[in-house]
């Protein structure tokens, strides 16, 4: 659906050049929620904006549904662009017009008959849920709902592309979670293709297909959110995974460990993803190596319906009992760490 | 009391045929100040850099018409454009041709009010139309006019009120207006009373236009 091409923008600065993105290669498949996350200032925003060509590209192509944006005409681009939606951080509604009027203007824009134009804003607003708000102006609006005339607007026109810049980052949370669910809802209904970026990873977990994360202009990492939940492989993906899966261990955990009350036994951090999670591993652990299993901490979350988690578990026992216990959970297809305790393995 | 009215009213047609030039010659080049100085003032907008429609050339072409037109004095340029009224009115004198000097002071200070107005938009809410599919043109009038009339409107109101004090230096072309009867009477004439009495008709003036102009800007301004 989408193929971005060894993109680059290079802006002339008085300092001499910045390149804000260089060489950007992905391709994002029809129907699909692509997310790409980035500290500020790793050039993301300029990304985004490329792709519907608000940023002119230095180099690079961009190939949106067979059809290769940077060659075309002024004229042919408008026409493209009517197919490109994109919502916004600030919303950016025309302030003069009601949540009617707000809706109603891509399709003025693209020509479409009064009758006919009426009919659409109506079923767009009762799609976005807003029919009681319809006549109301922005300002008397709350971000959420302001939030649901830019994806009605942006849907007016049927597109085949939606492109999302940073539009939950200025919600609050509970406005954030029903924004997503409406995305992922309209992705689902209209066969959508979603790129959005954001710097949250909740939104990448929440709604994402695939992620790639963006520094200093560049991805460096790209692939299914959970194989970038569960395998993070640079530095900057394992501090955007912390911010929403905790692998740290709690305070009270640390301390219960650093008491010499505690008797020595070997700590476990367990990662599980999957199927794993319906299987009372722990249970099984314990019954068949005769050892003790304490869990000191646990998290579990689920990223695209698939379970996702963390253990941190205490086994007393005797030593072989302990190692083989690791293989165990290791043939089983999880993760282990051996946290504390006389090397075994 | 009768005598007092009597007196005050002495010169009531007078003030009535002065109130009413002034009224045309303020109307008739408002008119004509928002009919140019509207495209004169979108236009220098959108040709900015980084606007929707850039063009350099005739940006700094405007640019200039605008800062000439409002530095020269109106009392200069009164004398100075009597071939180009005469040419259009066919005459340089009186209340007619008085209102060519006055569109032409007022074109470009509505020029720049429009422009200033159109600056203070979101570029965000610009940038989305962009990215709808809309061409310049569109943006100009779904965009750019509608999000900024509360302040083009206010702008007219400004516009409006330096024509009533414009206007009183009309009588130097024989244009008339309540402005030339405080001067004719009112000074050269020692006529203290009409002098007052026109002032107080042209405060109220101004009152009521900057009354009717927020009053209209409101109801279009929906910003919160």
């Amino acid at each position: 659906m989408i193929s971005v091409k060894n993109l680059t923008k290079r802006y002339n600065s008085s300092q001499g050049d910045i390149e804000a993105i260089s060489g950007i290669n992905l391709k994002v498949a029809a129907g699909e929620i692509f997310g790409i996350i980035g500290p500020s200032g790793a050039g993301k925003s300029t990304l985004i904006r490329t792709l519907n060509l608000l940023e002119k590209p230095t180099k690079g192509e961009i190939i949106i549904d067979n059809t290769e944006l940077t060659s075309l005409s002024a004229a042919l681009l408008r026409k493209e662009r009517q197919k490109i939606a994109m919502i916004f951080q600030h919303f950016n509604l025309l302030s003069s017009r009601t949540v009617r009027g707000n809706v109603s203007f891509p399709l003025e824009i693209a020509g479409i008959a009064k009758k006919e134009r009426k009919q659409r804003v109506k079923r767009l607003i009762e799609l976005v849920g807003l029919s009681d708000r319809a006549d109301h102006y922005p300002a008397q609006l709350s971000g959420g709902q302001k939030q649901r005339v830019g994806i009605a607007r942006a849907l007016a026109n049927d597109p085949q592309v939606l492109l999302s810049d940073e539009a939950t980052s200025s919600l609050d949370p509970e406005s954030t979670k029903s924004i997503l669910k409406l995305l992922s809802r309209i992705r689902d209904e209209l066969n959508l293709t979603i790129i959005l970026i954001t710097h949250e990873m909740e939104v990448i977990k929440e709604v994402c297909d695939r992620v790639a994360v963006i520094e200093a202009g560049k991805i460096i990492e790209e692939g299914t959110v959970l194989e970038i939940f569960s395998k993070p492989k640079k530095p900057l993906t394992k501090k955007f995974i912390k911010s929403v899966i905790d692998f740290e261990l709690p305070p009270r955990v640390a301390e219960y460990l650093s008491d010499s009350q505690h008797k020595p036994g070997i700590l476990l951090r367990v990662s599980f993803l999957g199927e794993n999670t319906h299987q009372p591993l722990i249970s099984y652990l314990v019954k068949k190596f005769d050892i003790d299993a304490n869990i000191l901490y646990g998290n579990i979350d689920e990223i695209q319906r698939v379970p996702f988690g963390t253990l941190v578990i205490d086994l007393e026992g005797k030593k072989e009992k302990l190692s083989a216990s690791i293989q165990f959970l290791q043939e089983q297809g999880l993760q282990v760490e051996v946290l504390e305790g006389e090397s075994i393995t | 009391m009768n005598q007092l009215l009597n007196f005050l009213f002495r010169y009531n047609q007078l003030i009535l045929e002065g109130l009413q030039e002034t009224m045309y010659m303020v109307g008739l080049s408002l008119l004509f100040a928002v009919l140019l100085g509207v495209p004169l003032g979108v236009i220098t907008t959108i040709t900015r850099e980084d606007n929707i429609f850039p063009n350099k050339a005739i940006n700094n072409l405007l640019n200039g018409v605008i800062n000439i037109g409002r530095s020269i004095p109106f009392i200069i340029l009164l004398v100075a454009v009597i071939p180009f009224t005469r040419m259009i009115v066919g005459t340089s004198i009186g209340t007619t041709a008085a209102v060519v000097p006055l569109a032409l002071a007022a074109i470009p200070f509505m020029g720049r009010i429009v422009d200033n107005a159109l600056l203070e938009i979101d570029q965000g809410v610009i940038e989305s139309a962009e990215a709808m599919g809309a061409t310049p043109w569109q943006i100009v009038y779904k965009v750019l006019l509608p999000e900024a009339l509360p302040a083009i409107i206010l702008g007219i109101t400004l516009t409006a009120i330096s024509l009533v004090s414009y206007s009183a230096m009309a009588g130097a072309v024989g244009g008339g207006g309540l402005g030339d009867i405080a001067i004719r009477y009112g000074y050269q004439r020692f006529k203290l009373g009409i002098m007052i009495e026109t002032i107080i008709i042209l405060v109220v003036v101004v009152q009521l236009i900057q009354w009717a102009g927020n009053k209209l800007a409101n109801s279009f301004d929906h910003r919160n």
